[in-house]
């Protein structure tokens, strides 16, 4: 049923395409971003090619189909348009859209139902985009990209910041027993959830919400040190250079099961 | 300071058991509330009228005798001692803290309390370790008296059991605790509590605004409460598999709150306060079970004292007495039973009932079954909640209070997901001498690590769907957020519309499966049908997915886990080797193999998993089963009291001399620490107030 994210067929943008969005960029933003006209061409491609599984309320079908009503994660701006258009975990990749179309149904999922996330123009979906030709490609997490020593930095911030919540062992697990159980951070349970993702989208995520009584109150780099902490638990191997904290070069590490 | 009376040296049990024979006590009729024989027939009762109490042998003689060395009795003891009492605590453990000791010292209080201040000020702590930012905006901490007492008798705000928190809170209690709490705040302060930032609020403990804050004491190279300092191995933080008797649980890092090299749990809380009571010089007597009242008539006059029975705790390995980790204070007293009057007043601290069957009965038939114990069981021994205060109160014509309330907050019973002990609250490593105890430290798998096997009951038959089987409901909640910390201000206090049924219907969120657990099944007999305990089924694969470290300590050869090839061997091994398993598992294979045809399938018709979670063939060998505990954690139902902390009787009337605070009262839901200091503040204030008898 699930279909690994390693195994789901991508398409690399080539050149010339992502040329042409670049051009017509600031037409469509200057023209038709938000807006009436766009929030119903959003709704229309939405029931087109998203309500099968997302159900047109956004209520999904939990887990394999999460709901995009009241889903942070719709705030990765960047995450959200390049799922659209290479896929992410069971969700198939809709490459046949253009920037518009992309633009009007990202638009489409953050103002419907209850969300209100901010407008997503056609220059932000084509600067998306265009980060995917880098030349290089998506590599794994399983492929050495963290230090040793930012694992270990990246321990002491957790311990401060995390582990009152999601326990010592990252298994969700408190050890205080008052306090209820959250989600893990490592191992198979974690790599199930985070199937088809990118270090992107964990990194934005965590930033805007964790730790959940004070978002944001880590620098970048201890949050991305507490990713590579988070992988190395998982028995992910260190490598020799360090997770950097620019979301776009995150973007093209995929989480996905041992290779 | 306790006056040891007739204390020549000689005193033996057999002189004691001469002078103070229950004979004498059933002839003379002298002392109400000494139990049944007394005062069960007519007779008994005209001589208990006739005689009065002036035949009793008094072996100690204090101003203010408190049953009970935890939150509520070292608040009050140092309260009272401050006042110019003389004070002596009797505790049924070895060492003093009770559940305060082993807890997250999470202490919410408010009203503007001294620490809400100082966070909103954004200032540091007097002795400037605290350098984190306050956690909570200012405008969360702006707090008052008032509205923490609207918040706490609150008739509107539901929990998502749809179970009201606040609306049966006795006013008059709650409005004296609101009073009280910036004052209990200063006064833990000054005796060596450290508050690290104010992050959230406890449960029951208002939604409207941030009141709780943990606390904290600083790394150092000694253990010293003036300082503020803790050693790395004396806080437990050296090795991640140790603890020490200083703290039986291991401390947390608490640089969030506080800065680099903050440690904290109730480790902070208590040791500090023993330290200053001890200082102060209130007396201890450990090992000393409180039994019973001494009230001038059965069911009228003033309190005069307690009875109290020596309750030694021996080490688990070497059976020697155990020792309090410190001495200054004791009163080394062996004797079997022990008279202590109180010239002043007695208060009754001594926790609540989760760790007697027969009294939880009252609340949940189905939890009188005693394969489930209450928390802390191996730190504070079988006496431990066993409802003393509520027995004793009841016997000298005390009333009751919010009986039902132990059904409002989500931790008093619950599914623990540490697997694989008995004590499966508490968090202990080996270190603290009463680890042997538990045996094993058990393996906390959180609630995901219920999606890796199947859960069975004592005939081996599945009973629930396990992904949701450890899920607690949510705290209350109100519309708009859920009630979260941090976001208080959202909050309405008294509108209707924080109950209204559409709201409810979209809050809701309990899973009943500790309902289920406790169900009867084909083990269950007559007369108690005890439902049996609970057992986590799974293979090896589940252990590499997970990385469960099934090795010494987390779990041991205790009867609370097993390993075997087979799972037919695996059944009889629990059968054989687990105290409270009454019959075989003989449904476990079927139920195995069962299982592993609904993976094949992908789908489980009888509990519907796949909604929740993949699911798992259990086929690898070896496999194992880890003990599943349900654990009654807390009490609120319990004594009636005043906002004096007064016990009343049934006829509404103060009973003179008689104080209680903490778990051993009831009527007010809130949850943890704050409740007990700030009842131990305001009993120790007026039993030291009170003329000496």
């Amino acid at each position: 049923m699930r279909r690994s994210g390693r195994n789901a067929p991508r398409l690399k943008p080539a050149a010339g395409v992502l040329g042409a969005w670049v051009l017509i960029a600031p037409a469509a933003a200057a023209g038709q971003a938000g807006g009436a006209a766009g929030f119903e061409r959003g709704l229309e491609l939405y029931e087109n090619h998203c309500a099968l599984c997302h159900q047109s309320s956004g209520e999904g079908n939990p887990p394999t189909f999460p709901a995009l009503n009241g889903n942070d994660r719709l705030a990765d701006s960047v995450g959200i348009v390049r799922n659209i258009y290479r896929g992410a975990g069971t969700m198939p990749p809709f490459p046949d859209l253009g920037v518009e179309d992309i633009s009007a149904l990202a638009n489409y999922v953050r103002d419907a139902w209850e969300n209100d996330f901010p407008e997503v123009t056609a220059d932000d979906v084509a600067a998306a985009l265009e980060g995917l030709d880098d030349a290089g490609g998506t590599v794994s997490v399983w492929d050495g990209v963290f230090t040793e020593v930012q694992a270990n930095r990246g321990q002491a911030a957790y311990t401060g910041a995390c582990a009152i919540c999601h326990g010592r062992r990252l298994n969700g697990a408190p050890d205080d027993p008052d306090m209820r159980s959250t989600p893990p951070l490592a191992r198979a349970a974690f790599l199930r959830e985070w199937d088809g993702r990118s270090l992107a989208a964990l990194f934005e995520y965590t930033r805007a919400t964790m730790p959940e009584d004070n978002p944001n109150s880590l620098t970048d780099p201890e949050y991305v040190d507490v990713i590579a902490y988070m992988l190395s638990v998982g028995g992910m191997p260190a490598g020799p250079d360090a997770l950097p904290t620019d979301p776009q070069r995150l973007s093209r590490i995929a989480i996905g099961p041992q290779p | 300071m306790a006056r040891k009376q007739g204390d020549d040296g000689n005193d033996t049990e057999v002189r004691n058991e001469n002078r103070l024979s229950r004979r004498d006590f059933v002839t003379k009729g002298a002392v109400a509330g000494l139990g049944g024989a007394a005062l069960a027939g007519p007779e008994g009762r005209a001589q208990a009228r006739s005689t009065g109490t002036d035949d009793i042998a008094w072996d100690y003689d204090v101003d203010v005798v408190i049953a009970g060395g935890g939150c509520a009795g070292l608040t009050a003891a140092i309260r009272a001692r401050d006042l110019g009492a003389t004070v002596l605590v009797v505790d049924q453990n070895f060492d003093l803290g009770g559940r305060m000791l082993h807890s997250g010292s999470f202490v919410s209080l408010g009203g503007g309390d001294p620490v809400q201040r100082r966070d909103m000020n954004g200032e540091s702590d007097r002795e400037g370790f605290i350098t984190a930012d306050p956690v909570e905006d200012p405008a969360e901490l702006d707090d008052s008296v008032d509205l923490l007492f609207t918040d706490l008798t609150d008739w509107s705000v539901l929990d998502r059991k749809a179970q009201s928190p606040y609306r049966y809170n006795e006013r008059e209690l709650v409005r004296a605790w609101a009073e009280n709490c910036p004052a209990t705040r200063q006064f833990l302060t000054d005796n060596y509590v450290r508050f690290a930032r104010v992050n959230g609020t406890h449960g029951g403990g208002g939604l409207s605004r941030a009141r709780g804050a943990r606390c904290f004491l600083m790394l150092g190279d000694r253990t010293d409460m003036k300082a503020g300092t803790i050693t790395a191995e004396d806080a437990g933080v050296a090795d991640p598999e140790r603890t020490s008797a200083f703290a039986p649980v291991q401390m947390t890092n608490m640089s969030r709150f506080v800065a680099p090299g903050a440690v904290g749990n109730g480790v902070a809380l208590a040791r500090p306060l023993e330290f200053s009571a001890r200082e102060k010089g209130v007396e201890f007597m450990l090992h000393r079970s409180f039994e019973e009242l001494v009230r001038e008539q059965p069911v009228a006059g003033r309190i005069l004292g307690i009875r109290a029975r020596y309750s030694p705790r021996r080490h688990p390995e070497t059976g020697e007495l155990m020792q309090s980790y410190w001495q200054n204070g004791n009163v080394d007293e062996r004797r079997e039973t022990v008279h202590i009057r109180a010239r002043k007043g007695v208060i009754l601290a001594s926790g609540g009932h989760a760790g007697n069957p027969q009294v939880r009965s009252m609340f949940y038939p189905a939890m009188r079954e005693p394969a489930f114990p209450t928390s802390g069981l191996a730190l504070q021994g079988q006496k431990s909640q066993d409802a003393s205060a509520l027995i004793a109160g009841l016997r000298v014509g005390a009333n009751l209070a919010g009986m039902q309330q132990n059904l409002s907050y989500s931790t008093t019973f619950h599914i623990s997901t540490r697997l694989g002990t008995r004590d499966a609250y508490t968090t202990m490593m080996p270190g603290h001498p009463t680890f042997g105890f538990r045996g094993s430290a058990g393996v906390n798998v959180g609630n995901a690590g219920f999606e890796e096997f199947i859960v069975v009951n004592q005939v081996g038959q599945r009973f629930f769907n396990e992904v949701r089987l450890p899920r607690r409901p949510g705290l209350n909640a109100y519309p708009g957020d859920g009630g979260a910390p941090g976001q208080g201000l959202e909050h309405t206090p008294q509108d209707w519309r924080n109950c209204r049924k559409e709201w409810v219907q979209e809050m809701y969120g309990h899973d009943h499966g500790l309902d289920a657990a406790l169900a009867m099944n084909e083990g269950s007999e007559p007369p108690d049908y005890y439902s049996g305990p609970i057992w986590a089924i799974f293979d090896q694969d589940a252990v590499e997915r997970t990385g469960w470290e099934l090795r010494y300590p987390y779990v041991a050869d205790n009867g609370y886990f097993f390993q075997a090839d087979t799972i037919e061997e695996l059944a009889e091994k629990i059968a054989a080797g687990h105290e409270f398993q009454r019959v075989p598992l003989k449904h476990l294979a079927d139920t195995v193999a069962t299982w592993n045809r609904h993976v094949d399938a992908g789908a489980d018709p009888e509990f519907e998993r796949e909604v929740d979670a993949p699911m798992n063939r259990i086929a690898a060998p070896p496999f194992y089963a880890l003990s599943i505990m349900v654990v009654w954690h807390d009490s609120y139902g319990g004594l009636r009291v005043n906002g004096r902390q007064q016990v009343v009787d049934m006829q509404g009337e103060v009973i003179p001399g008689l104080y209680a605070g903490g778990e051993a009262v009831g009527g007010f839901n809130k949850h943890g620490l704050g409740k007990g200091h700030v009842h131990g503040y305001i009993a120790g204030t007026h039993a030291a107030g009170e003329p000496s008898a």
